[in-house]
């Protein structure tokens, strides 16, 4: 006897095991999903961010109440929520997700979405009647610039150590805004309604989105 | 014979490797999978942008220099260093490679401490780059002293010391978010150390190696004291050694009982020497080198003054530095300054040379013009002395006229060649001619009492006409508050008014009048009227 015949169970022969229940695989593979992006301990990380924009506002952890001064600390927070959400691009699985997952890139793009959203709100809630230079304009501009360039770090270093492209970003910027330098690319250092600024932020939270959707994370061998 | 009774062949000696070969192999191994040189060209341009380009700003002088080190250079490591190091750190928790790694002979603490080590030592490298070049440039450009090396220790410190800390966050919660979130913790840290010992919140801000920019002329006449930089190396060193024991002391460290001994000890005693610098930390006093006296609210530059910490500080750090002034006579008055400010000293002829002149023969005219270190003066009642003009002040006989070099041409400063001449003549002229008002400690313009008025009038319409006589146009010295006297409206007009028409006489005759009347001028019993 060969193999070739088996297609089916033989009769009489042990039944094949029943297939689990699947009531909400929707439901079931955004949650796996979720687990594998550990988006719980993002959001928690999330959270915790807020807490210390409050801290930081409530005692005047600023280096000054005007100018540059008072960006640093605020944009230092803003870059720990960019590369938070950057480095839960990271997948555990690589290639065989890829190969399987159909929705795979809606996922991404929803998680990524979700997550920048959620750092909003955590950093605006922690700034909220606090004083924050430029206001909730500037945050959104300045975190999802941040997200959008942590985004793409992603794409070309893996999500593991997507966390250079946004605290890469901070160091630029914090000289930058020390020194006046006035490009657009540099959109922490202008006004919240300034157009240039606010485009590029745009995007750069535009293209790292997309890039997410399409592409998502490197899968680095050395990770 | 047989096999049975055939002696045994001798089993050839192994070489046994040396012991501390494996571990510099490990080191190796390290130093070429640490991802640290991936981030040199992002801190070479930052190097290149940031402190290279502030320190090309400052005068060439070694001390003001080499502050760049710890201030500009060193936080644009720190958040590379921190995530890299708890990258590192995290390394085998988040590839679940533990288990393999403990059953390896040597144990788990070897191999991290080869990694923390490997991390550091990229860190240090490339720190001692930035800090060549600079030192390169800067020896190229000074033209007197040394470079100073307490900030490249003690930054050299601080980063062993930030890796350490982030290497033990790594190792101890080895999850993905922890490199990026150690990363901001510590420059959050590293921000508030610097706000801290810029806004003297207390004593122990001194243990922040990130702090505010020295005078011109620190290290210059005195040496400068390296009390604070000892006590920061210690409380660094201390907290790399405790951090590096607790790592030996967690449960994957895979280190025996008296391994874990060792460990034990190493941390307690790096918390001995980090609180024992603490405790120094807060017996830290800011004094003025060389005289002891602590700034006040009457010494402009109690901002910049060294700080001091009895218990470690060399009484050798007070003796003035011996070296020989450079000299050119202008006016027949020979005008000198420190051999390290050699390069300003064309601004300062070219400063005190109208003023000179114009003044030269008077009572109490200056025989002597030369340079003293900054808060060495002590402002007199009436003197013009504000925080953005410099200091000066006739003292001695015969008289000596001492400035000092605050505010020399400094492009990291906003300091301008004219402003820095302008501020120099403001400075002879009113230690020529004082106002006899007291400068208020606030900085702001030195208001006369109501009886007073007439006679500090005529007094700075005086100073007013040698400025204008010197080339300093009445508008320039109301933008640049050259004159810190606020008069009554009605009064500072007639002031000007007086002052245009004594500029205006012949430098013969205004020669003359002061000849006969500066004594009376001087001695407040002068009035506007009695102006020519």
């Amino acid at each position: 006897m060969t193999t070739t015949g088996l297609r089916a169970p033989a009769p009489g022969g042990p039944a094949a095991p029943a297939a689990p229940s699947l009531r909400w695989p929707a439901l079931r593979m955004t949650s796996l999903f979720l687990a594998s992006r550990r988006v719980p301990a993002a959001l928690a990380a999330l959270a915790l961010l807020g807490l210390v924009m409050r801290a930081a506002l409530y005692w005047h952890w600023n280096l000054g109440s005007t100018g540059s001064a008072a960006q640093a600390v605020p944009l230092l927070i803003e870059a720990g929520a960019g590369a938070v959400i950057a480095v839960s691009t990271y997948s555990p699985f690589g290639e065989p997700e890829r190969a399987t997952g159909r929705w795979l890139p809606w996922l991404r793009l929803g998680t990524a979405v979700a997550l920048t959203a959620a750092a909003l709100g955590a950093l605006a809630a922690g700034a909220a009647a606090a004083g924050l230079a430029w206001g909730t304009l500037g945050l959104l501009r300045n975190v999802a610039g941040l997200a959008g360039l942590g985004l793409l770090t992603a794409a070309v270093t893996g999500g593991l150590l997507a966390w250079i492209g946004p605290l890469g970003y901070l160091m630029v910027a914090e000289i930058g805004l020390t020194a006046g330098w006035g490009t657009p690319l540099l959109w922490p250092g202008r006004p919240p309604a300034n157009m240039p600024g606010a485009l590029c932020a745009g995007l750069v939270f535009a293209a790292g989105i997309a890039v997410t959707t399409v592409r998502g994370a490197r899968d680095s061998p050395s990770e | 014979m047989t096999a049975t009774s055939a002696p045994a062949r001798p089993r050839p000696a192994a070489a046994r490797p040396s012991a501390a070969w494996p571990a510099w192999r490990l080191l190796r191994l390290e130093l070429r999978r640490s991802p640290m040189p991936w981030t040199f060209p992002l801190l070479a341009a930052l190097f290149a942008f940031d402190p290279y380009r502030t320190a090309m700003g400052y005068p060439a002088v070694w001390t003001i220099r080499a502050s760049v080190l710890p201030n500009k250079l060193l936080p644009d490591f720190v958040v590379f260093v921190v995530a890299i190091a708890a990258w590192a750190g995290s390394r085998d928790g988040r590839r679940r490679t533990l288990d393999l790694v403990e059953i390896t002979p040597r144990p788990r603490w070897a191999g991290q401490l080869a990694a923390w080590a490997a991390t550091t030592i990229w860190a240090i490298a490339a720190f001692l780059a930035g800090t060549a070049v600079l030192y390169a440039v800067t020896a190229t450009q000074a033209t007197w002293g040394g470079p100073p090396w307490w900030p490249v220790i003690v930054s050299c410190a601080e980063l062993a010391a930030l890796a350490a800390l982030g290497f033990t966050a790594g190792a101890l919660w080895p999850g993905r978010f922890t490199a990026p979130l150690a990363a901001v913790a510590t420059f959050l840290l590293s921000l508030e150390g610097f706000r801290n010992a810029v806004g003297r919140s207390s004593a122990y801000a001194v243990l922040s190696p990130t702090t505010y920019v020295p005078g011109n002329d620190a290290g210059v006449f005195y040496r400068y004291p390296p009390d604070v930089a000892i006590d920061q190396l210690m409380f660094l060193a201390g907290l790399a050694v405790v951090a590096l024991g607790v790592l030996g002391l967690a449960r994957s460290s895979g280190a025996g009982a008296g391994l874990r001994r060792g460990a034990a000890v190493a941390a307690a005693a790096g918390l001995a020497a980090a609180a024992t610098a603490v405790g120094l930390a807060g017996t830290a006093r800011q004094a003025l080198p060389g005289t002891g006296r602590p700034p006040s609210a009457t010494s402009p530059l109690g901002m910049q003054a060294a700080w001091v910490i009895p218990a470690l500080h060399d009484a050798a750090s007070d003796r003035p530095l011996p070296y020989i002034p450079v000299c050119q006579t202008v006016a027949a008055v020979p005008v000198c300054i420190h051999p390290a400010f050699r390069v300003f000293l064309p601004d300062v002829t070219a400063a005190l040379g109208p003023v000179l002149r114009e003044i030269a023969g008077l009572p109490g005219a200056p025989a002597r013009a030369g340079q003293a270190a900054s808060g060495s003066l002590v402002p007199r009642s009436g003197q013009v002395l504000v925080d953005w003009t410099p200091e000066g002040e006739i003292s001695g006989t015969p008289p000596v006229f001492s400035y000092t070099a605050d505010q020399v041409p400094a492009r990291s400063f906003g300091e301008s060649r004219r402003a820095f001449v302008t501020g120099l003549q403001a400075a002879l002229v009113a230690a020529f001619v004082p106002a006899g008002v007291g400068q208020p400690a606030t900085g702001a313009p030195a208001v006369p009492g109501r009886r007073t008025v007439p006679a500090v009038a005529a007094r700075v319409a005086m100073q007013e006409a040698l400025l204008m006589a010197a080339g300093v146009p009445l508008g320039t010295q109301r933008y640049q508050g050259l004159i810190q006297v606020q008069l009554p409206r009605a009064a500072q007009a007639q002031a000007d008014a007086a002052a245009q028409r004594f500029a205006a006489l012949p430098a013969a005759t205004r020669h003359a009048w002061l000849a006969r009347h500066l004594a009376a001028l001087r001695a407040g019993q002068l009035t506007l009227a009695r102006l020519p």
